[in-house]
């Protein structure tokens, strides 16, 4: 190693040794300005996490529910599509569900198969004309996938009896809290249920249960009643429609072997794994997923911008020190290692800061929603979010710092201090 | 053209920096473009804020810049501190022209030769004294003991010794200035330039900082501008500016003689 490479390694760790110094005393000198750059950084490193931990709450949740369903194989008839009629759920295309399920479960490999169908029903507590919109669901049996978080489960799906409805009808529903609350009900009380408002007078069903399942699949309120039940007050008996064919394969059976037999003896019908039922849906809300992909990107942009901005406000306000020492002859190395190193370390505050936080704020804001809408998990966070909200935070402010020393070293000092 | 000649006649002393036929000329706004011209857009005009100004300065020499304000004062200064470069003429130092050098390398002359004082003091505010004086010395590659020892040293020659780590806002104006002028020298520089340094002063801290000036100049050149008599008397000569012009003859001696 030659003198000369000597000299300039230890010149230059004498710039950073002097650059870190430096930093630290404008740092402790602008305790107000600092604060408040870091809450800035923390508030976009904030908006980064959260935002992004909606849109993976979305997809996570909806994974979750299609696999705490305990079912292994979805069937429709084309496309799922979210109906925009009445309060929500999705379009029933898939008719003579019944008789289609049956013939299903004889297939090897098939332990079940049940249809699901979702209906905006009127419901109302007196039978009088306050009635509002709910979503209705209708289960086959008693649902043992069902969480029932007070009150008990539905007995069974009685009143469809060997082909025909000439069974006795149970008349027991469950709600969800927000529902029940809603409607100021709880478990015992009765209320009023169709598919017109005609059918809902005639109609009193009992609160057996609180259930939070299919108010989560769906992010909207339901009541939760046998299939053949809600078939009967919303009169489509004739048709039997269902949103889904719920199937569950045998222990001792491969999905996807299963998957396939199914798929060549009903090509009519689509017929997904659980993963692929979750995206089929997703895609079928394009305006909604990309509302939700823009919110990120808004989400990282906005952080980014409020970031990069804050940092050159903070390198720029600095600018007669900067003007002061090039004119004594202190050179732009020393001065951009100053200025990185403040980047450096409002963006390592502020992004730690943000990560610290966001954990609190996720519970906080998640509480509110399942409160307000009733959607629990709608925030969920992932180990990538934090890397990427750090890595927004420290890497932009550390450019930032640069590209503002850059211009600040570049503006003739005389300019500043005359 | 040649302008007028302020030159001290000392054949035993060395010339520290000489400008000849030096001038500067600003620019207000920028020229216009090709649609610019088309729509008619003049030249922007220009400001010629010094005139064909010569002198030579040299060691243990303190020379004055007088003149009222936009004379010219400041910018002859600068142009002698290779903070600007010259339009026309050129600036020596030492032998050097300092229009050959590149931006780099006037930061770095600036570091080693010259110190610069300035009215409004321009001390770091999160930097104790002591640490503002040493700070030049990081990019020459002292130690950090050394830097402290100089640093010292030169706070305790200006009467600062007691006063190393307060801050400058805990400094009164004058020992504000004295902090900045034991900066200036940490470098031991050959010349001092010193833009109106008593500007922001009382009368009594005017003195003292006087004082420490003649006391600078004992083994290198001093430059001062100022409106201010009582700083313009101790130099051993003086330029009187206006607009940009040396418009008298140097008065040879001063009250230092």
């Amino acid at each position: 190693m030659s003198d000369r490479y000597r000299r300039s390694m230890t010149r230059q760790g004498t710039r950073l040794r002097a650059a870190g110094r430096l930093t630290i005393a404008q740092f402790r000198d602008q305790k107000v300005r600092l604060s408040l750059a870091v809450v800035g950084v923390t508030l976009a490193v904030l908006a980064i996490t959260l935002l992004a931990g909606a849109g993976v709450g979305v997809l996570e949740t909806g994974e979750q529910q299609f696999q705490t369903a305990d079912r292994d194989l979805w069937v429709t008839s084309g496309d799922t599509r979210l109906t925009t009629a009445g309060g929500g759920g999705f379009e029933n295309t898939l008719y003579d569900s019944r008789n289609l399920s049956a013939e299903m479960e004889s297939h090897d490999g098939v332990a079940l198969a049940a249809p699901l169908a979702f209906e905006t029903v009127y419901v109302s507590t007196d039978g009088s004309d306050d009635f509002r919109t709910f979503v209705g669901t209708g289960i086959p049996g008693g649902g043992s996938s069902i969480q029932v978080t007070d009150g008990d489960a539905l007995e069974g799906d009685p009143y469809y009896a060997n082909g025909t409805y000439g069974g006795e009808m149970t008349r027991e529903v469950l709600l969800d809290a927000e529902t029940a609350r809603s409607l100021d009900v709880s478990v015992g009380d009765t209320v009023h249920i169709g598919g017109s408002l005609a059918a809902a007078r005639e109609n009193e069903f009992t609160v057996v249960g609180i259930s939070p399942t299919f108010e989560r699949m769906l992010g909207t309120p339901t009541v939760t009643m046998p299939l053949s039940e809600l078939h009967q007050v919303t009169g489509n008996t004739r048709t039997e429609p269902a949103t889904f064919l719920a199937i569950t394969v045998e222990d001792d059976a491969r999905i996807e072997t299963v998957k396939r037999e199914l798929t060549e003896e009903y090509p009519e019908y689509e017929i997904r794994s659980n993963q692929e039922q979750l995206e089929a849906v997703l895609q079928e809300q394009v305006v909604l997923l990309a509302a939700g992909g823009t919110l990120v990107a808004v989400a990282i942009g906005a952080g980014v911008a409020l970031t990069f901005s804050l940092l050159s406000l903070v390198i720029y306000q600095q600018r007669p020190t900067f003007a002061a020492l090039t004119v004594q002859g202190v050179s732009p190395p020393l001065l951009l290692m100053t200025v990185i190193g403040q980047g450096l370390c409002i963006g390592l505050l502020g992004g730690g800061l943000g990560i610290v936080l966001t954990p609190p704020a996720v519970v906080a804001l998640n509480r509110l929603a399942t409160a307000v809408v009733g959607f629990d998990g709608l925030i969920q966070t992932a180990p990538w979010i934090y890397a990427l909200a750090l890595a927004i935070a420290m890497g932009i402010g550390s450019v930032a710092a640069v590209v503002a020393g850059w211009r600040v070293s570049q503006t003739p000092p005389l300019e500043v201090l005359s | 053209m040649a302008g007028s000649v302020a030159s001290f006649d000392e054949a035993s002393s060395s010339v520290v920096v000489s400008a000849t036929d030096v001038s500067k000329r600003y620019t207000r706004g920028t020229e216009p473009g090709v649609l610019g011209r088309l729509l008619g857009r003049q030249s922007p005009p220009t400001v010629r804020a010094v005139d064909s100004a010569s002198l030579e300065v040299r060691t243990e020499e303190i020379v004055g810049l007088a003149g009222p304000s936009g004379s010219g004062k400041s910018t002859l200064l600068h142009l002698l501190a290779g903070l600007e470069r010259p339009t026309d003429g050129t600036v020596t130092f030492r032998g050097t022209d300092l229009a050959s050098l590149s931006r780099r390398e006037r930061t770095r002359h600036r570091l080693e030769h010259i110190g610069i004082v300035f009215q409004q003091f321009h001390l770091l505010d999160s930097l104790s004294a002591r640490a503002n004086v040493a700070l030049p010395l990081v990019e020459t590659g002292v130690g950090k003991r050394e830097r402290r020892r100089r640093a010292t040293d030169l706070l305790e020659r200006v009467g600062l010794g007691d006063r190393l780590t307060h801050r400058p806002r805990e400094l009164s104006g004058g020992e504000q200035q004295r902090v900045a002028i034991a900066r200036a020298l940490v470098t031991d520089p050959a010349l001092v330039i010193a833009d109106e340094p008593t500007g922001e002063l009382d009368t009594e801290s005017g003195r003292a900082i006087l004082q420490e000036f003649e006391r600078v100049a004992e083994n290198r050149a001093v430059v001062l501008a100022s409106h201010d008599r009582e700083t313009l008397d101790l130099c051993d000569r003086l330029l009187r500016l206006r607009d940009g012009a040396v418009v008298d003859q140097p008065s040879r001696g001063g009250p230092r003689e």
